[in-house]
């Protein structure tokens, strides 16, 4: 089943004088269940793709289905509740909300979408102790290891139940300790659950996990490997 | 989800623990002021219309309607029967009473000036007016001797010349008690055991013997000293009797009264009601106005319709009516109190929205990553007015606590204004006043806090809700 359909997406930034051509004619498709890595130079357009893939961003041209779903159609209040409903997001930094715990952290997103007070304190436990968190539960971020926040962040990103997690370069501030094991967590997950995970990265130890490697330059794909 | 984002917003306010304090510091001193102030002068009206009401106008007055136009003495109410029958029973009457009230010249041995002479009933005047309490000299009415009593107040006791001022040997004996060096009191044996009729002449009798810096620093101390009011001297009162024709009658002052108002103080004389009665001839019904006291000021008012309805020929007045400046004041106290308070609130606008801008722009890349993950505008906007609204209420709360630990302290002592008493007696206003705050302040004050701070949040929070979250997740 296709998740994500890409169809030839261009990013044009033009804010200052020159045009910067940040995505350049680019189609691609996600299925269900995929564990993939886009990666490329510093500039090549990873994080301009990523953020139109998650409606924070809007494509010059081109257009962007998710679940049957065009998003580009999509403004304001509406565009919010589709992210809030089926995209899951882990950023570099600045992930949690520093005045809550880790519990209510993963909590909120479910709260936003008014899921009763039972069933989210279950699942927050649950998915809190599926990423290996489940004594820290009432510590807030400033208390966490950068991995250890990483780690919420995930679990956060899949308290919504969505169509897929997006993350820009989770690991880029961790060290390879704690980079192995977040995405051990991401990988079990993705295996076990059938998660979709969609994340770029430098790192060549984090492109080795992947078993999709999509490498961009210069806002084009120059080559979709699956491995199996 | 409310009460997340409430708990958000509350947790929010002590990220900047110092930034924050800033600002409810400046609020409390900000509640403070207004609340003193508030309560200052509230208590300054109050006391002023009590002090009007219970010692000259009380809550309702009745007369016959052409006495409001013409104060002649032939409009008199001839039916006090049938409306003391009304007052019996009519409920919120505490009190009421009849009198005649007729203009007089009045005449010492040494001047003359105009008087409302209110010829009453000792017994039930003292129920409705607290005037019998404000004697300084004498009595009220309370002793007869061959000639009528009259009670005059201090004013008029002035203008007639009956306030005089002498160096006698009994207060020289005890002037120690003044605690001015006694090279200065030596100075006051070389002036003439005269009797000086006005304080003018005194006062240059002094001068004379003291010199510059004494006058200064003791004048006013000495002048009161020696000042005495010649009780039981004679003035002649002329009134007009049955006939039109003018008559002398000769009283006694007996008693020296003085309130907080010096205009009604050199205004208002009082004797008793068959005083007048007698020498002039008038009937019983010899009676202008009756005066009712009610449970309180707001009931006066009602009493006063009731009682027109009822008394469709004659002029019944609330204390509104007969003293509209009075009413205005108490009408535009409440407004004045949000105007002090709005003031102050405005100011402090200015620091509110400061920090919450300060607040919103450093957490640019947070709120970013809030809307991505999926808050929406009008929850981002509910977080931010929270946090503004919080702020300002916390600072209000202390303030107001402050402002009513002190209210209770002044409650028993007052703030002394006797420094500069003279001139607020002048315009009819007491020297201590009793602050007066009342719930309704309170929540207004909370009501008008509560709305600085949502307005105070709405540009930083349009601020936060015009960013782009994908620029602001990027920005380092
Ligand atoms: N808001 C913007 N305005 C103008 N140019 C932009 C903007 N955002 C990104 N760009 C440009 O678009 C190009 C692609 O940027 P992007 O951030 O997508 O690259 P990236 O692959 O994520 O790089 P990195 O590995 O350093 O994160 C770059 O040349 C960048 O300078
Ligand atoms: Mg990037």
């Amino acid at each position: 089943m296709k998740v994500i359909e890409i169809k030839n997406v261009e990013k044009i930034y033009n804010d200052s004088e020159v045009k910067v051509h940040a995505v350049n004619g680019v189609s691609l498709d996600f299925e269900q269940g995929e564990f993939a890595a886009i990666v490329g130079p510093s500039g090549s357009g990873k994080t301009t793709l990523l953020n139109m893939l998650g409606g924070l961003d809007n494509p010059t041209t081109g257009t962007i289905i998710i679940g049957g779903k065009e998003i580009n159609e999509l403004k304001g209040s509406k565009l919010i509740d589709f992210r809030l409903h089926n995209i899951g997001f882990v950023f570099q930094s600045y992930n949690l909300i520093p005045v809550l715990t880790a519990k209510e952290n993963v909590e909120f997103i479910m709260q936003m979408q008014g899921v009763s007070y039972k069933e989210r304190s279950k699942r927050t436990i649950e998915l809190l102790e599926a990423v290996g968190l489940g004594e820290r539960i009432d510590s807030r971020p400033a208390r966490l290891s950068g991995g250890q926040q990483q780690r919420v962040a995930v679990a956060r990103a899949l308290a919504s139940k969505p169509k897929f997690v997006l993350a820009d370069e989770p690991t880029a501030n961790l060290d390879s300790k704690s980079t192995e094991n977040l995405l051990d967590i991401m990988e079990k997950l993705n295996r076990e659950e059938n998660i979709t995970f969609i994340f770029s990265t430098h790192d060549a130890r984090v492109v080795k996990k992947a078993r999709r490697v999509i490498t961009v330059e210069d806002g084009k794909v120059i080559s979709d490997v699956r491995k199996e | 989800m409310k009460k997340m984002i409430w708990s958000i917003a509350w947790k929010n306010i002590w990220r900047n623990r110092v930034r924050s304090l800033v600002v409810i510091v400046a609020v409390v001193l900000g509640i403070m002021g207004g609340m003193l102030m508030i309560g200052f002068m509230n208590g300054l009206i109050e006391q002023r219309i009590d002090a009007s009401i219970h010692n000259e106008i009380s809550h309702v007055q009745i007369h016959e309607p052409e006495f409001m136009n013409n104060e002649e003495i032939e409009y008199t109410i001839n039916n006090y029967d049938k409306i003391k029958n009304i007052l019996d029973t009519l409920n919120g009457v505490v009190a009421y009473t009849a009198r005649s009230k007729t203009f007089a010249m009045v005449q010492s041995d040494w001047s003359t000036t105009g008087l409302v002479i209110k010829g009453v009933n000792l017994e039930k005047e003292k129920q409705v007016s607290d005037l019998s309490n404000f004697i300084i000299e004498g009595d009220f009415l309370e002793n007869e001797s061959r000639l009528p009593s009259i009670v005059i107040g201090s004013k008029a006791a002035e203008e007639l010349k009956l306030l005089n001022y002498q160096i006698e040997d009994n207060k020289m004996a005890a002037i120690d008690s003044l605690q001015i060096p006694a090279e200065t009191t030596a100075k006051l044996d070389s002036l003439p055991l005269k009797r000086y009729r006005t304080e003018k002449q005194f006062s240059k009798a002094l001068a004379a013997v003291l010199n510059e810096h004494e006058m200064k620093q003791f004048g006013k101390q000495l002048i009161n000293y020696f000042s005495f009011y010649r009780l039981g001297a004679k003035v002649t009162v002329t009134i007009s009797d049955t006939a039109q024709i003018m008559v002398p009658i000769t009283f006694r002052v007996t008693g020296i009264y003085k309130t907080s108002n010096d205009m009604f103080d050199g205004m208002t004389a009082f004797v008793l009601e068959n005083a007048v009665l007698k020498e002039t001839g008038f009937g019983k019904d010899f009676i202008h106005e009756i005066a009712i006291l009610t449970t309180n000021n707001e009931e006066g008012v009602l009493v006063a319709k009731e009682l027109q309805r009822s008394l469709p020929n004659y002029s019944v007045l609330s204390w509104k009516q007969i003293a509209p400046d009075l009413a205005y004041m108490s009408d535009m106290m409440e407004f004045m109190d949000f105007i002090y308070v709005g003031i102050i609130m405005l100011a402090l606008a200015f620091g509110i929205i400061n920090t919450m801008l300060m607040a919103v722009l450093e957490r640019a890349k947070e709120l970013g990553m809030l809307m991505a993950i999926g808050m929406n505008k009008m929850r981002v906007f509910s977080m931010i007015m929270l946090e503004s609204v919080f702020l300002t209420l916390t600072g209000a709360i202390v303030g107001m606590g402050a402002s009513a630990l002190i209210f209770a302290l002044l409650a028993r002592s007052g703030i002394n204004l006797s420094m500069w008493s003279e001139g607020f007696e002048a315009m009819g206003y007491s020297a201590i006043i009793y602050p007066v705050v009342s719930a309704g302040n309170y929540i207004n004050i909370i009501l008008l806090v509560i709305l600085t701070g949502i307005l105070a949040s709405i540009w930083p929070a349009r601020k936060a809700l015009k960013m782009n979250p994908a620029e602001a997740l990027r920005t380092e």
